[in-house]
């Protein structure tokens, strides 16, 4: 193919899909004219260009099409559906044509490749509108989701391929890029910057004088380029969001429902890979609420709602990742059905569900081969869902929440980073080799050593087990794992647990030292080694060496760890389970993770004994277990002497006072867990050791925006329980940060 | 950077051969398909990997996948760094590395002097060689680096050998 036919394909690929999007524009405003010369255009454009590169059967329907057009721009026929549908039937079949000339550089000759009958179909439109008669009025938008099968409809299935199919198809946008010339006169000045300072660097010698401010330079070069390439590779969302109107619109009437699309934050930009890595889980997501989240118009209107269903589409930025949410008003996912169903599949006992939250009963959705519908429809409900939508947005690193409420609608949350090609990852080392791991894996770090090692790892069978806090974590030997010379300098010193949770997973990866966290770059494998399966790529640490990044969901799969709903904990305290509050549980941010302790003093003193509270863990720089006679007075308050500096206590629980009570002063037996926090905003970080009653243990929680009316503390919701965060540290619900937990 | 000394002599019968040892052996891989020759290295090994894979070595921005030629051979794996090699694969236009004692000089060989492998070698340096020089000192094995891919090694079987030493309980 010639780089005219494919400049061409790429042209007539891009007018196509925006006609596409005026097409189901035009549907719900059949008088609008701007959207008849937009598709007028790009109809004319590719009769024009395929006249002059001689591809006939092109031309042919792109001239019919015109005809048609033109007829309906002079306002002589009037924008019915059914003409809609035959618009969108010419576009499917122009399309499948691009995709033949783009897959064998000729349009098709075969007896399939007939269009007589769409020319056809277009003609009679065409003449039948000019003598209209009053029997086909202007048809409201969707009107028509149980008409008979029109003529459009039957030559729509002889049609070369679905239309799904083609929409998958589209092959050589994914391959181009449109980048702004500006960005890419920055780069090419950018470069030439590079180049001039390697002169001066090959030049020069690390002797010589001018040679840190070259490399000074040559640092400054490098992070200008690397965040002009990152800026061009940046696509806004919305480039994803336009085939759905189609879809929708396609599907709502095969499936008999009637369903509005709406898009927010189309301009949020991400990654162009990452883009085609969401593009399945998403399409997935969409044809899920269409299919088995809004229900018939009947249905609706005895709930009392619009007969007409609302599927959200909504793109925003938080806290360096990129959040797409599917939302629709549909009638919500029945926990009851998904937990008789789980029974049903034997995934969980009837004991079992008796205590299962609701966040619980909807994390059963994602189990493979799952599905709720009540019958396999064309569309979904064979079971090949939600586990793949989330196995494909984890493989980029991002994760995937679902909420429900029964009646009110389905939101499902998907949640990437904004890039693949730098992330921030944890270098640890074992058997002497560095190994690279993504941070956003990663829940906390522990330290054991030697002399605790005996004492707090289980042994069950051919497992070893921690005992971290309350609970057992499953423990994988990196240095076994993967058939590593054990490293045994360090056999006197103790080891690290990195706790790392995947795929629903929770397990603790030994290994022999921790190095600096950093920023990799990561670098693709060759096929021999992708093979091993363990690693997800490579990456040049700053000292020059190389390190494999360790794929963790792979890792804990390989050590044996089934992904286990996490065990429910009895909670005897003063909270109130999710499902029954009342409150609007807006999240404002997820995944915070937070410290959660128990105190008998909640929140403005009015608790009862064995309360929670949590405190966010980026606020926590350790935790440490302190004799009680080492801690001092003066003037009335509790101090610390720290690492050669005085922390002030803060003990509102008045555990202090109580051990103080109950022990002799200075017995040396007792000691005092405390929080070492440092407060948001002062710098130099001023640290303040928050003293708790017991670690209950690290959980990721969900941060919800309440009114003072409703509670004048801050809230976060861990465990699915509405616990008090600390309100001093609120404000810090961000990353989990790297944390050590002695 | 390929090699500007493939020198095209007008006589079509002449080659230009890059010569390299491993083990006591003389082998030539021609210039044309060498990409460039990178100075000592010791890549860095991998886990788990076929016992054939010397490890990886960072190339131009990309992680190169090294085999060691050596040890598919049937000699002993080299403690100390080595000679890599930097070979195109053909058609996925990729690239591997190939690690060996040592690099020599490029000599100018006839074409016809080739002669097909010896019937009598053993499977193995059947499957890697590509036939027979005959130089007026020693005979230099003629390599085709198509044969030597990563990705054929893994296929072929022969050279799957890897170690499978105790793995702990974690299985």
């Amino acid at each position: 193919m010639d780089e005219l036919t494919k400049e061409f394909v790429a042209e007539s690929q891009e007018g196509l899909e925006r006609m596409e999007l005026c097409l189901t524009d035009l549907e719900k405003r059949p008088g609008d004219l701007d959207l008849v010369s937009e598709i007028f255009r790009t109809v004319h454009t590719i009769k024009g260009t395929t006249g002059f590169l001689g591809f006939r059967r092109l031309e042919k329907l792109a001239h019919t099409g015109e005809g048609l057009l033109a007829a309906l721009r002079a306002g002589k026929i009037d924008a019915t559906s059914k003409l809609i549908g035959a618009l969108l039937e010419l576009l499917d079949r122009l399309r499948a044509v691009l995709h033949l000339i783009e897959t064998t550089g000729a349009e098709g000759a075969r007896s399939t490749d007939d269009d007589r009958d769409l020319i056809a179909l277009l003609v009679t439109l065409k003449a039948g509108s000019i003598a209209t008669t009053a029997n086909e009025r202007p048809a409201p938008a969707m009107s028509d989701a149980q008409r008979p099968v029109s003529p459009s409809d039957q030559a729509g299935s002889s049609a070369p391929a679905p239309p799904v199919l083609i929409l998958a198809a589209s092959t050589t946008q994914d391959r181009t890029l449109r980048i702004d010339v500006e960005v890419l006169n920055q780069m090419m000045n950018l470069v030439g910057e590079l180049v001039l300072t390697r002169n001066q660097i090959l030049q020069s010698s690390p002797a010589a004088q001018n040679f840190p401010e070259l490399a000074r330079r040559l640092n400054n070069v490098t992070a200008e380029l690397r965040e002009s390439v990152m800026r061009a590779r940046m696509q806004p969302v919305g480039h994803l969001f336009r085939k759905f109107p189609r879809m929708v619109r396609d599907l709502s009437r095969t499936c008999g429902r009637r369903v509005r699309i709406e898009f927010e934050g189309q301009e949020t930009g991400l990654d162009k890979s990452l883009l085609e890595a969401v593009r399945d889980p998403l399409t997935h997501a969409v044809r899920n609420s269409v299919d088995h989240g809004i229900e018939p118009p009947e249905r609706r209107l005895l709930a009392g709602k619009p007969d007409e269903g609302v599927v959200r589409l909504r793109a925003f930025h938080q806290s360096g990742s990129v959040v797409i949410e599917v939302i629709d008003d549909g009638a919500g996912i029945s926990t009851e059905r998904v937990l008789a169903k789980a029974i049903e599949r034997g995934l969980v006992t009837p004991e079992q569900v008796a205590s299962m939250t609701q966040r619980e009963a909807l994390q059963m959705l994602f189990v493979p081969g799952f599905s709720t519908a009540p019958e396999v429809t064309t569309i979904s409900g064979r079971g090949v869902g939600l586990d793949v939508v989330r196995a494909n947005v984890e493989q980029v690193g991002g994760s995937v929440e679902l909420e429900s409420r029964i009646g009110l609608g389905t939101t499902l949350r998907l949640r990437v980073p904004l890039t693949l090609a730098i992330v921030p990852a944890l270098v640890v080392r074992s058997g002497d080799q560095s190994f690279a791991l993504p941070q956003n894996a990663l829940v906390e770090l522990v330290y054991v050593t030697r002399r605790d090692a005996d004492s707090q790892i289980e042994r069950i069978g051919a497992s070893e087990l921690y005992r971290l806090r309350d609970g057992l974590l499953p423990l994988v030997w990196l240095d076994r794992l993967l058939d590593l010379k054990p490293n045994t300098s360090s056999e006197s010193q103790g080891f690290y647990i990195a706790v790392l949770e995947s795929e629903g997973r929770r397990f603790g990866l030994v290994v022999d030292d921790l190095k600096p966290p950093e920023e990799i770059v990561v670098k693709s494998l060759s096929a021999v080694l992708r093979k091993i399966g363990l690693f997800s790529g490579a990456t040049v640490l700053g000292n020059g060496t190389l390190a494999m990044i360790l794929d963790v969901s792979e890792t804990g799969a390989r050590a044996g760890m089934r992904p286990v709903a996490e065990a429910v904990k009895a909670v005897g305290a003063a909270t109130e389970p999710r499902t029954a509050g009342r409150v609007e549980l807006a999240p404002i941010a997820l995944d915070t993770f937070v410290v959660v302790y128990e105190t008998w003093k909640c929140g403005l003193g009015e608790g009862r004994r064995g309360a929670w509270m949590a405190m966010p863990l980026s606020a926590v720089e350790r935790i440490e277990s302190v004799p009680i006679a080492e801690i001092e007075y003066a003037g009335g308050r509790p101090l610390l002497q720290y690492g050669g500096e005085l922390l002030p206590l803060e003990d509102e629980d008045e555990v202090l006072l109580e051990m103080a009570a109950a022990n002799k002063p200075r017995d040396a037996g007792a000691t005092a867990t405390i929080l070492v926090c440092s407060r948001p905003g002062e710098r130099p970080p001023k640290r303040v050791g928050v003293v708790v009653r017991r670690v209950v243990d690290v959980a990721p929680g969900t941060l919800l925006d309440v009114t003072a009316e409703v509670c004048a503390e801050p809230l976060v919701i861990v465990k699915d329980c509405v616990t008090t965060l600390h309100r001093d540290f609120a404000s810090q619900g961000a990353r989990p940060a790297l944390q050590e937990i002695a | 950077m390929r090699n500007p000394a493939a020198i095209d002599i007008d006589l079509r019968d002449t080659v230009s051969m890059c010569s390299l040892r491993a083990g006591a052996g003389l082998f030539g891989i021609e210039t044309t398909q060498i990409r460039e020759v990178l100075g000592t290295t010791s890549p860095q090994r991998v886990p788990l990997a076929p016992e054939y894979i010397a490890g990886v070595v960072p190339h131009r921005g990309e992680i190169l996948t090294t085999v060691d030629f050596c040890v598919l051979l049937g000699l002993e794996r080299r403690a100390g760094p080595g000679c890599v090699l930097v070979l195109d694969e053909q058609d996925n236009r990729e690239c591997f590395g190939l690690l060996v004692d040592s690099v020599g000089g490029v000599v100018t060989l006839a074409r016809s002097a080739l002669e097909s492998n010896p019937s009598a070698l053993d499977p193995r340096s059947m499957a890697l060689f590509d036939g027979v020089f005959h130089m007026p000192a020693a005979l230099m094995v003629h390599l085709d680096p198509q044969r030597l891919r990563p990705s054929r090694l893994a296929e072929s079987g022969m050279f799957a050998a890897a170690r499978r030493r105790s793995y702990g309980g974690q299985r």
